[in-house]
């Protein structure tokens, strides 16, 4: 023990002179205790990265292997890299309730017109829709619109139920619905590209196009070309016809019948064109002919200058053959409009409507034969869920009287809101 | 009344007789080209596969046109990207009325399952926050990690919906992967030079990527997902891009130019254009050449 504890000291000795010698600073013990510390932890961290990564290569190698093997399932790769994916909200039963959007329509409207009519020089909420729908089962899904206004009762706009596998791949539409004639009346308004419908749809099926509790089927016809499809739709509805329409009676009793043909050409990804043609036939009273008879023909041309410009053409024109030699009336009164719409960018759209419609009931006293209006648009798109627009029309009515009206709208949709295909 | 028949008998043999047009080959149809870029690659002459939105185009915002209803309704395997990416595909599906191309059906493909998503909200998502994705980002393909995934999926259901030629499939899933294993190799060295740079993007559809390359990216020109450029977020960035010494403004070819432009006539900047999807540029042919072709651009711009 002795020996010992005299060789360390001696140890001791012949080391500490020389570092004294050399005239090394003393050492800072602090520093490097911190400096080792810092070190060990970096070594820490190397570790579990090398550990990390080797984890990786071997599930990589795993999954490689059974691949070459011959016996792979996605589960194998799925185990390797750590899915950050969490659901936010557990799904529960709630997955089963439906999809519920609501969407708002409110609207300015300045006119000359003296009438106290819905809109007139005030802002309402034009419409307030409430969008309801969901999958039924594997075979079915039922879509409902509930609108609100504030000039207006509640009214039930759609509620049907599609069913698809039905024979020949047909697919049906039971219920009340927007029967597939032309192109503004089967659309929500939210889906116009101006503040109102046409006016030709206005006078002859309805001021928000037609709605009627129907029976639909539809079927693309299987013709072997790949550009150009051509889809049939027919339809039994209820008589009567929409607010202030003068195609039929009002009497719903007695049913009428329409078909439409849509013929769709694909030039390219950039442009496209399809043509429609509608008939309609049922009543104008409450008698079981359908001695009124109506076609349309629609055009709507699209093409695409880039992503974010669009040209789109429409224009639609129904021509009625009704017998009216009694009253003294009009038997083929007609009417079309022509649209132009050209979307300048992400944020703006601008176009032009021209209307042109003989009432079918204008009276032979009254100075012209038609009403005919021109409109004007700009709109803002705020966002997918906001739009803003302004409208100017410019209207001479058969009796003579003009009217210049200018439409202030905003459009908001909140919640779930998908529309059908047109 | 003869005639109604005849026409009848007339639609009823061309609608069998369509439907007798299935040969060996099995119909797929992709919501993306990327998509479809895979499927034709472990599917070979076994399948005949098509599109529904042109690459030029941003895949947020398609509108599906009558022949791709029937397309989708000819159908055999419907293949998407789930989540929130294409808001269309619903009323595409429900526009072809085939209940087994519908969520869940036998004939339809999540790629999304099992991928590994980034940006998975941790709240409950509010549009207060932009057109944000419920379910974290959906523009998951531009990381290879994940399409090996969607390759070994897109194997499987092949396999399943067409048994007879399972085991073309699995070989050709060997050499993709195989194939991909080199170049996710070659990538990592080409983007050596990119690591731990930034860069300001027009859309937050470049996580993914930017994840792979070691990328920084952490400033978008809209100033929420899906609201386009405000004045004052150009503003912001101007002084963002100063600051930090960004050079590049990454976006892909399908978005409006004229902010990215402005912004780089401010700062000095480059816009500097990728591919998201396959043929959105004549460069991106497939999926391996829409990566070199994302490295090459950023590549040469950080050298």
């Amino acid at each position: 023990m002795k020996k010992s504890i005299l060789l360390a000291v001696l140890c001791l000795c012949c080391v500490f002179p020389h570092s004294v010698r050399a005239g090394a600073p003393p050492l800072d013990m602090e520093g490097l205790t911190a400096q080792m510390d810092e070190l060990k932890a970096l070594v820490v961290d190397l570790e579990a990265m090398v550990r990390s990564q080797q984890a990786r290569l071997e599930d990589l190698e795993q999954a490689n292997r059974a691949l070459r093997e011959g016996s792979v399932g996605p589960q194998v790769v799925l185990a390797s890299p750590a899915p950050e994916r969490a659901p936010v909200t557990a799904p529960g039963l709630s997955a089963f309730n439906p999809e519920i959007g609501m969407l708002a329509d409110v609207t300015a409207n300045l006119s000359q017109s003296r009438a106290d009519t819905e809109g007139n020089d005030k802002l309402s909420v034009r419409e307030l829709e409430l969008i309801i729908g969901h999958d039924v089962d594997p075979y079915s899904r039922f879509d409902s619109t509930i609108t609100f206004s504030d000039f207006e009762d509640v009214a039930l706009e759609e509620a049907y139920i599609t069913h698809w596998g039905l024979p020949l791949d047909l697919k049906g539409r039971l219920g009340r619905i927007r029967p597939k004639i032309g192109k503004a009346s089967s659309v929500h308004r939210d889906q116009l590209d101006t503040v109102d419908e046409p006016l030709v749809v206005q006078s002859y099926l309805g001021v928000e196009g037609l709605y009627r509790t129907a029976a639909e089927l539809s079927y693309f016809l299987p013709l072997p070309w790949e550009r150009v499809t051509h889809e049939v739709t027919a339809g039994v509805m209820e008589g009567g016809i929409g607010e202030d329409g003068t195609l039929f009676g009002s009497t719903r009793r007695r049913p009428s019948l329409y078909t439409h043909l849509k013929n769709f050409v694909d030039f390219s990804d950039l442009t496209n064109l399809e043509l429609g043609f509608t008939h309609l036939t049922g009543s104008k009273d409450a008698d079981e002919h359908f001695e009124v008879n109506a076609v349309g023909f629609d055009a709507t041309l699209v093409h695409y200058f880039t992503p974010q410009n669009k040209l789109k053409l429409q224009s639609e024109l129904y021509l009625q053959n009704r017998d009216e030699t009694d009253a003294g009336l009009d038997d083929n009164p007609w009417g079309l409009y022509a649209l132009a719409d050209y979307r300048l960018s992400p944020r703006f759209g601008i176009g032009g409507r021209f209307d042109f419609v003989e009432p079918v009931d204008n009276a032979v006293e009254n100075p012209r034969d038609e009403d005919v209006a021109w409109n004007g648009y700009l709109t803002f798109y705020q966002s997918e869920f906001a739009r803003w627009r302004a409208q100017y029309q410019h209207l001479e009515e058969a009796d003579g009287g003009n009217d210049d009206k200018v439409f202030l709208q905003g459009t908001v949709a909140i919640g779930v809101h998908k529309h059908q295909l047109q | 009344m003869k005639h109604f028949f005849a026409v009848l008998g007339a639609l009823w043999a061309l609608h069998f007789s369509a439907g007798a047009v299935k040969a060996e080959t099995i119909r797929v149809v992709a919501t993306l080209s990327t998509f479809a870029d895979l499927v034709e690659k472990i599917g070979g002459e076994d399948v005949e596969v098509s599109f529904v939105a042109p690459p030029r185009f941003n895949p947020h915002f398609i509108e599906p046109r009558p022949g791709d209803v029937l397309k989708v309704r000819r159908a055999d395997l419907f293949v998407h990207a789930g989540l929130d990416l294409e808001p269309w595909r619903y009323p595409l599906v429900d526009a072809a009325g085939k209940s087994e191309l519908r969520p869940g059906g036998q004939r339809e493909l999540d790629l999304s399952q099992g991928v590994r998503l980034l940006e998975v909200p941790a709240q409950v998502p509010t549009r207060a926050a932009g057109d944000i994705h419920i379910y974290g980002n959906p523009h998951y393909w531009l990381i290879p990690d994940n399409v090996r995934v969607m390759a070994v999926a897109i194997a499987e259901k092949l396999s399943e919906v067409d048994p007879v030629h399972s085991e073309a499939y699995q070989g050709r899933l060997r050499a993709f992967l195989d194939e991909l294993d080199r170049r996710v190799e070659k990538w990592r060295q080409d983007a050596q030079g990119i690591r731990g740079k930034e860069a300001v993007a027009y859309h937050n559809d470049l996580v993914y990527l930017a994840e792979f390359l070691g990328l920084r990216v952490a400033q978008y020109l809209e100033p929420k997902p899906g609201i386009p450029p405000t004045p004052r977020q150009i503003q912001f960035l101007e002084g963002y891009i100063a600051e930090r010494g960004i050079g590049a403004i990454l976006q892909a070819s399908f978005y409006p130019r004229g902010s990215s432009d402005s912004l780089a006539r401010k700062t000095g900047a480059e816009v500097v254009l990728l591919c998201q999807n396959v043929g959105e540029r004549p460069e991106c042919g497939d999926y391996f050449a829409l990566m070199d072709y994302n490295l090459s651009q950023l590549t040469s711009h950080f050298r």
